[in-house]
Parts: C-alpha cells; sequence; structure tokens
C-alpha cells in the first residue's frame, strides 16, 4: 500500500511537471497579454514614455523578456520552492490572493455536497427500489434534464424567477449593499443568502450523476444473490434495502465522493463567474481573461493537483472499503 | 396469406427451431432500444432538432446575420433660425469697390457717420433706409452750391434723407461737419441686416433688385422696378415683407431672420420662411406649414440663447431590435436586429456540427491511441497512458477559456473560431474514449479468439481494428451519444461567456449572451428562454439515448 501511494505520488510530480509546461507554453502564447495592454495604458498617460519602451520595461519588470523555455525554468524553479509569485491583476503576492478567496468557493462546494448527498442518495435508492416505474422513470429523467441544464440558462432562470420577478435575492455577488452596517451574524446570513442561488445552480447541475450512480450501483447490488437470499429468509423489504443493500452500495459511493472531496476547493469556474462570487473560480476567470500569467499557472497546477489528489484518494478508498480488492 | 402462415404454424413441432425467432445480436439491441420510451423520445427530439437546424435554415426565407429595420416617428431637426445681427453687403454689378469698403461701412454705421474715408484715399458715403438698411456710394467732394440751394436738396433732407439728384447727377449731403459739404455719389453697394429669398429656387436676384426693393420698403411707393420689371413690396412686419411680381405672385421674401435648413444644400421655400418667423414673432411652439406637394406637417420651435430650432417628427429608418414576436418573426428580433428565429436555426447547425466533428475525431483518435496501447501493453502502453494522464490532468473549461482570449486577441474570425474550437475540444476529449478502448482491450486480447487470431497469422493492424475494436464498439456508441450532449453543452458555455461562437455566426450560447444585460433578461424573455430551451432538449435528447442505448447493449441491469 506505501509502496503503492509512493510511486502514485512520483509519477504525479512528473505529471504535474508536463501539465505546468503546456500551459505555461500556451499561457506565453497570447499575444496581446497583460503587459502589452498595461503598457498602452500606461503610454497613453500624458508625457508617458513610448509604448515600446513602456513594453520593454514592463516585459523585464515581469520576467517576460525571456524565450519561454527559459521563462518556464524561472518559474518553476521558483514554484517548486512553493513561490508563485505576485499576481499581475491583484498585486498582491498570488497565494496571498488565493487563502483570500478560496473560502468562499470552499463553501459554496461544500453547501452544494452535502445537498446533492442528501437529495441524490436516497432518490437514486428510490429509483432503483421500484426499477421502471413512475418513479424511477421521473428520477432518471430529472437527473438527466440536471446533466443536460445548461448552467448559464438555469442560472439566468433563477435570476429571473428569484431576482427580478420576487425581488427576493440580489442578482449578482456575495454582500448585499448594507452589508458593513450589519451585526457579525447578520453579515454571515447575509453571505448565506447571496450562496442560495449559486448553491441552488451547483446542486442541481451536479446532482445528475451521483443519482444514476446510485441507482446503477443499487440496481446491481438488489440483483445479487445474498439480496435473494435475505428476501427468501422473510426479511421485510425495509430491512433487506436498509441493511442488506444500502450497506453494500456504500462502497462504490463512498469511492465516487472521496474522488470528488479534492475538488471542493477547486472551485466552479461557471457558478461563480455567473452569480460573481469572488471565489477562486471568478478570480481565475477574470485572470485567464486578462492574461494575468503568475494566477492562471497557480490556479491551472492547483487543479491538476486536485484532479490527482481525487484520483489517488478513490484509488486508496477503493482498497481501504472494500477489503476484497488489493491494490496491485 | 394469413391462413398459409397459420397452417404453418399448425404444422410445427414443439421442438422445432423455427419456433423460436431468432435475431442477430444487433437486432436484439435495436429491438430493445425501440422498447426504451426515453430513447425514441430522445431520437424524437433530435431528428426535430435536425430538421429545425438543416430544412428550417433553408426554408426560412431570412440570413442569419441579416439586419431588419422598422420606421420609427423620431424628433428631428429640420432647420435653424436666427435674426441676423450680421451686416449683408450686395455689391452693384461693375462698381469698383475699394478692399475696405464692407470694414469701413460698418465703422462708419456705428459712429454713424454718413460720410468716411477709405484707405484708398477716396470716400464713402451711407444713404439710410428703413431700420438698418443703407446704400453706400462712393462719394467724390465737390462744390456745387446751385445744387445745394436747389428744390430737389430741400426736398430730401425735409423727409430725413442725404441723397438727391439735380441736373442728372446724384448728390449726398453732409453736415457732419458743421458746415454742409456736397458729394457726387456713385453707387456702390447696398447693405442691410434682411436676407431676401426668391420663391423658385435657383432665381438668383441682381443688385438692382436688391437695392429697388430696400428702397420700396423705406418708402412711401410700394412698387419698384427692377431690371425692367415691376414689383410691389407688401410690408408683413417691420422688417419682413413679401415682394410681388407684376403679376401678383410671390416672387421674394424679404425677412430680418436668417433660417437655414440644418442639412445643406436644401432650399427652403419663402413661405416656410415667412410661417417660420411669423411663429417666432409670435413667440408660438409650434406652427404647421404645408409644403409644394400638399404635406402638412407640424413643426417644433424651441429657442435657445436667440438661436431658433425648427424641428419636426420623422418616419425614420431605424435597426429594429428586439422586436416582440409577430407574424413577421415569429420569435423576435435581437439586439443587432436579426431574426432570432433564422439565428436559432443556423445556431442550432453549428452546435450540432460542431458536436458530431468534435465526437468523431475524439473516437478516431481514442481508438487507435487506446487501442495500440491495450493491444502492446509494456512500455507503448506505458507512455501513451501518461499521455493520457497528462491530457486527463488539464482543467478542461480553464483551458478553453484561455484559448478563447487568445483567439480573441488575434481576431480570429467567425469561421475560425468553429474550426479552432471543433478542433481544440477535440484534443482535449480523446483520453476518456482512450482508456476505455484500453480497458476493454486489455481484458479481450487474452480471449482464446484473439489466440486463434494470432494462430491463424493475422496482421497486427487487422488484429486490433477488425477483432478487437468492434468488441468495443458498444461502449463506443453509448459513450459517443453522451459526449455529443457535452460537447455541446461545452460549446454553449464557452459562447455564453463570449469566448466560442462570435458574431455574426450564431450560436445558441452566444444568443443567451444578451442576459447579461439584466434590462434584457427582464424584458425580452423571448430572447433567451428558446435557445435555452433548445440547448436543453438538444442535451437531453443525447442523453436519453445514450441511455438507451446502454441498456440496449447490457440488458443485465434489468431485473
Amino acid at each position: 500500500m506505501k509502496k503503492f501511494v509512493i510511486k502514485r505520488l512520483l509519477i504525479s510530480v512528473v505529471l504535474l511537471f508536463f501539465v505546468s509546461m503546456i500551459i505555461y507554453g500556451i499561457m506565453r502564447c497570447m499575444p496581446a497579454s497583460f503587459v502589452e495592454t498595461k503598457a498602452m495604458e500606461l503610454s497613453q498617460k500624458p508625457g508617458a514614455k513610448s509604448y515600446d519602451e513602456w513594453l520593454e520595461q514592463l516585459n523585464a519588470a515581469y520576467g517576460l523578456d525571456s524565450g519561454i523555455i527559459q521563462g518556464y525554468v524561472t518559474w518553476a524553479s521558483k514554484a517548486v520552492r512553493g513561490q508563485f509569485g505576485d499576481s499581475w491583476n491583484y498585486n498582491q503576492p498570488v497565494l496571498q490572493k488565493f487563502s483570500s478567496v478560496i473560502w468562499y468557493s470552499f463553501a459554496l462546494a461544500l453547501a452544494s455536497f452535502i445537498l446533492e448527498i442528501i437529495i441524490a442518495i436516497p432518490a437514486g435508492v428510490a429509483a432503483a427500489r421500484k426499477q421502471y416505474s413512475l418513479t424511477d422513470y421521473s428520477i432518471t429523467v430529472i437527473a438527466l434534464i440536471g446533466i443536460s441544464l445548461p448552467s448559464f440558462f438555469f442560472a439566468t432562470i433563477l435570476k429571473w424567477i428569484f431576482a427580478i420577478k420576487l425581488n427576493w435575492l440580489d442578482l449578482y455577488g456575495i454582500v448585499g449593499r448594507m452589508h458593513q452596517q450589519l451585526s457579525p451574524a447578520g453579515q454571515i446570513l447575509d453571505m448565506a443568502k447571496h450562496m442560495i442561488m449559486p448553491v441552488a445552480t451547483l446542486t442541481i447541475v451536479n446532482i445528475g450523476s451521483l443519482m444514476r450512480y446510485t441507482r446503477t450501483n443499487m440496481l446491481e447490488v438488489l440483483n445479487s444473490d445474498y439480496i435473494r437470499t435475505a428476501r427468501a429468509k422473510g426479511l421485510p423489504e425495509r430491512k433487506v434495502i436498509n441493511h442488506h443493500a444500502f450497506r453494500n452500495i456504500l462502497i462504490p459511493i463512498i469511492t465516487l465522493l472521496g474522488g470528488t472531496l479534492p475538488s471542493l476547493f477547486g472551485g466552479a469556474l461557471i457558478t461563480e463567474t455567473l452569480f460573481q462570487i469572488p471565489g477562486i473560480g471568478y478570480t481565475s476567470y477574470q485572470c485567464i481573461v486578462l492574461g494575468d500569467i503568475p494566477f492562471v499557472m497557480f490556479y491551472m497546477l492547483f487543479s491538476a493537483v486536485l484532479i490527482l489528489a481525487g484520483n489517488l484518494l478513490a484509488d486508496i478508498l477503493y482498497a481501504v472499503v472494500d477489503p476484497r480488492v488489493r491494490v496491485n | 396469406m394469413a391462413n398459409e402462415e397459420n397452417t404453418k404454424v399448425e404444422n410445427m413441432k414443439l421442438d422445432d427451431m423455427q419456433r423460436v425467432k431468432v435475431l442477430s445480436p444487433s437486432a436484439l439491441v435495436l429491438k430493445r432500444f425501440f422498447r426504451n420510451k426515453l430513447a425514441i423520445i430522445g431520437m424524437v427530439i433530435i431528428i426535430c432538432m435536425f430538421l429545425f437546424s438543416f430544412i428550417g435554415g433553408m426554408v426560412i426565407p431570412y440570413g442569419q446575420s441579416q439586419v431588419f429595420y422598422t420606421t420609427e416617428e423620431m424628433k428631428k431637426d429640420y432647420a435653424g433660425a436666427t435674426y441676423i445681427s450680421d451686416y449683408m453687403m450686395y455689391e452693384a454689378e461693375g462698381a469698383e469697390v475699394p478692399s475696405d469698403l464692407y470694414s469701413k461701412s460698418i465703422l462708419a454705421i456705428t459712429k454713424n457717420q454718413k460720410v468716411v474715408e477709405t484707405r484708398g484715399g477716396g470716400n464713402l458715403a451711407l444713404r439710410p433706409l428703413t431700420g438698418d438698411s443703407f446704400i453706400i456710394y462712393g462719394a467724390e467732394e465737390t462744390k456745387n452750391p446751385r445744387a445745394l440751394k436747389s428744390k430737389e436738396h430741400d426736398q430730401a433732407v425735409a423727409s430725413g434723407d442725404n441723397y438727391f439728384e439735380y441736373d442728372d447727377v446724384a448728390y449726398i449731403a453732409d453736415d457732419a461737419s458743421g458746415k454742409e459739404l456736397l458729394y457726387i455719389a456713385s453707387e456702390m453697394a447696398v447693405i442691410c441686416k434682411l436676407s431676401l429669398t426668391p420663391y423658385t429656387a435657383g432665381t438668383t436676384l441682381s443688385y438692382d433688385f436688391y437695392k429697388n426693393a430696400l428702397l420700396a420698403m423705406s418708402g412711401k411707393e410700394k412698387t419698384f422696378e427692377a431690371d425692367g420689371l415691376n414689383y410691389t413690396v407688401e410690408m408683413d412686419g417691420e422688417e419682413t415683407a413679401m415682394v410681388f411680381a407684376a403679376d401678383g405672385s410671390d416672387y421674394a421674401y424679404i425677412s430680418n431672420m436668417n433660417i437655414n435648413s440644418v442639412i445643406g444644400g436644401v432650399f427652403l421655400a419663402p413661405d416656410f420662411k415667412e410661417a417660420a418667423a411669423l411663429a417666432i414673432q409670435d413667440g408660438a411652439e409650434s406652427f404647421e406649414y404645408t409644403d409644394a406637394d400638399g404635406v402638412t406637417d407640424t413643426y417644433l420651435l424651441s429657442e435657445n440663447n436667440g438661436q431658433y430650432l425648427i424641428s419636426r417628427f420623422q418616419e425614420t429608418r431605424v435597426i429594429d431590435t428586439y422586436a416582440q414576436p409577430s407574424e413577421e418573426h415569429w420569435l423576435g428580433t435581437d439586439a443587432n436586429g436579426m431574426d432570432l428565429l433564422a439565428r436559432l436555426m443556423y445556431g442550432g447547425r453549428i452546435s450540432l456540427l460542431i458536436g458530431f466533428v468534435v465526437v468523431i475525431i475524439e473516437v478516431i483518435i481514442g481508438m487507435i491511441v487506446g487501442g495500440v496501447a491495450g493491444y502492446f501493453g509494456g512500455w507503448v502502453d506505458n507512455i501513451l497512458m501518461r499521455l493520457v494522464d497528462v491530457i486527463y490532468c488539464i482543467p478542461s473549461m480553464p483551458l478553453y477559456l484561455i484559448l478563447g482570449s487568445i483567439m480573441d486577441h488575434y481576431r480570429a474570425s467567425a469561421t475560425v473560431r468553429i474550426y479552432m474550437l471543433c478542433v481544440i475540444m477535440s484534443i482535449i476529449g480523446w483520453v476518456g474514449i482512450a482508456r476505455i478502448v484500453r480497458g476493454q482491450i486489455l481484458s479481450l486480447r487474452e480471449q482464446e479468439f484473439m489466440v486463434a487470431a494470432e494462430a491463424m497469422g493475422i496482421s497486427v493492424g487487422r488484429r486490433i481494428f477488425k477483432h478487437l475494436i468492434p468488441n468495443v464498439v458498444p461502449q463506443l456508441i453509448v459513450f459517443a451519444s453522451m459526449g455529443l450532449g457535452e460537447v455541446i453543452l461545452a460549446e454553449a458555455t464557452l459562447s455564453y461567456l463570449g469566448l466560442g461562437i462570435k458574431y455574426p455566426a450564431a450560436s445558441w450560447g452566444s444568443i443567451i449572451n444578451a442576459v447579461n444585460d439584466s434590462y434584457v433578461m427582464t424584458n425580452y424573455l423571448f430572447v433567451w428562454v428558446p435557445a435555452g430551451i433548445l440547448i436543453l432538449l438538444t442535451v437531453l435528447a443525447f442523453n436519453f439515448i445514450g441511455d438507451g442505448l446502454r441498456d440496449a447493449f447490457d440488458p443485465k441491469m434489468k431485473r
């Protein structure tokens, strides 16, 4: 087990090296990047230096005067030591900006994660218990609609209903206009209120896959011999489902959920952007559009780490939860 | 026919093989697929979408970037009017005038002198008429006591004039220096604060006409003769007058206002000027005027620092933005005045095309890489799967966004963007398929039929693509139909964020992009709701089909 984890970690490091190289290469391809925009802006001020002079100076200041490979080596050698530099857009260290925004994303993701589990697992079990019944069909259709729903469309519908027609919630942002005047408890409630629509969007869009996963696994379990035995010995259906079947579907579900745990930190790029929640996703979106290389590099690498960690965690959990599986 | 079959069935034995209808595996799959209600719904939706986008796009008379116009009543400036504050000078034909004629005349008027010296050494004499009108003469000092004492001189002085004719010579008398001096006058110009507009466009008024009209305005005699024709002057107010020709028709309009059209080169009829001047004098806010074509319009007057603006409501051609759904535009028009139904149809083409192209490329790459990796195993597998891992690690949505903004900076055209989007999405997306194919092939290649294939000496390529891959096809088809939905969704999201398909090409996502303006979101539901429903239906249908196919290929899930 230890050997397996160490091997996987080593492979992950190699993968991260290539991933960061590819992303750095792509980022440097942006021709009119952040620096050029800024140089243009500065050169138009009265009495300023010419555009070319500014460009040269800024390129040197931001370390863009070297070639892509050399630039990458510089970046990587610092990144290895945990120095991700300053965000150009925010003019503060990347890690500082990251730690100030990550908790919004985490709260958003955690709330919708818990909601998903509460809703999806019972629904999936219910659908499998009565396969091809009306319940099953409606749950399947709802799950598929959730998967197929464009998040931006659903978010727009929510905004239209709750923010415009009913005027209960705000269209954008994480805090209301009167946030500063509120008591500490009121401030938290204010933020929670602004999280309602993003959480709802994220939950509906993501709930389908867990629902269907639960249903498929439950069907498989319900078809197995030990369930037939349990029924044959006259156990009540409630006990068969809740004790014998449900415990067995926990294995794949815990594996799946464990794998998604790291992604709770990854931020929901689209949903956060739609509601302008200042989490890691929205922050990164702005940096991507502006060409802020240090922040985007950090975010992409962070996401890649989360994906790798999720895979690794899922594999380990698989072995831990189900003793029949031996990692090798 | 039916009877025959019945008798045949009766003749069969109980264990006759023909009693059991044997279906091929694919027929079984099809049968199971068509029993799935959701899958059938999905198929119907997809077929409808294809008809809508491809046939509909051909049938609809509008293009995807055709802009529609509408006419709207808009208040437009028509003319400006000001009281003339500067002197206008009309020079006599053939008169030799000094270069500083205008400035010296103005000087004389302001200083209230009647005779001034020009820079050239000569003299100018002014003959005042009513108001601010003067006739300017070149003056040569002379001594002629007889003329001074003449009857004509006394008459002129009595009527307040300083001009008289004696013995066919024109004289100007001036007593500014205390002693009366006499000058011989030769006409040079008239100067006034009036504008004269002839009735028919293109008529130029001669100096003679000007002078005599001005004289008639100030004198008691209201008729005058100019260029051999007789005219009559009729005063409208203190400073405005109408000149009639001998036959009683309107000939010219004299006014102390300068009225000009806002648009250059437009001739304003004197009637119009007259109506406008009267309205201004009366302090009215609007007036009506019937033009030469018999069209009556209401003109609005507004005043600003002595400047009068004449405006009217005019039918104007404007782009028909956010038109409500109507018979002409079933789903209304968007911000650019383009027909939304047509854009939805063309957008559907792009979405479906991108979906299919991307999935086909993904399947081809994934099949080759996965097949080769799974079949050869060992270091080939290791290298290829690490490549898959690397691409799998890259977060796809941020990457699409980065590439989208790179295309923005390069100002890629709409068509290039579509191609690039296909390429980028397939390059990122094939890894999932490669993994599935590899996993399947790893287990399949250990089976007996592969040993048999190897024993028969079939080449490696044939073994992979003829014997292994067809066994993976069921999973591939399921994955591909679900993947189609995902690709369409990703494309729509990108276009919504403004980094995918761009104007003028249409895309369902970019149509919904209009809701970034919350005014549009609130008031023009018809802009964004249909597009959203179309995306939802299409992706849902592909998921229904994929689901149905999975159940059909793998019936063991059924209880």
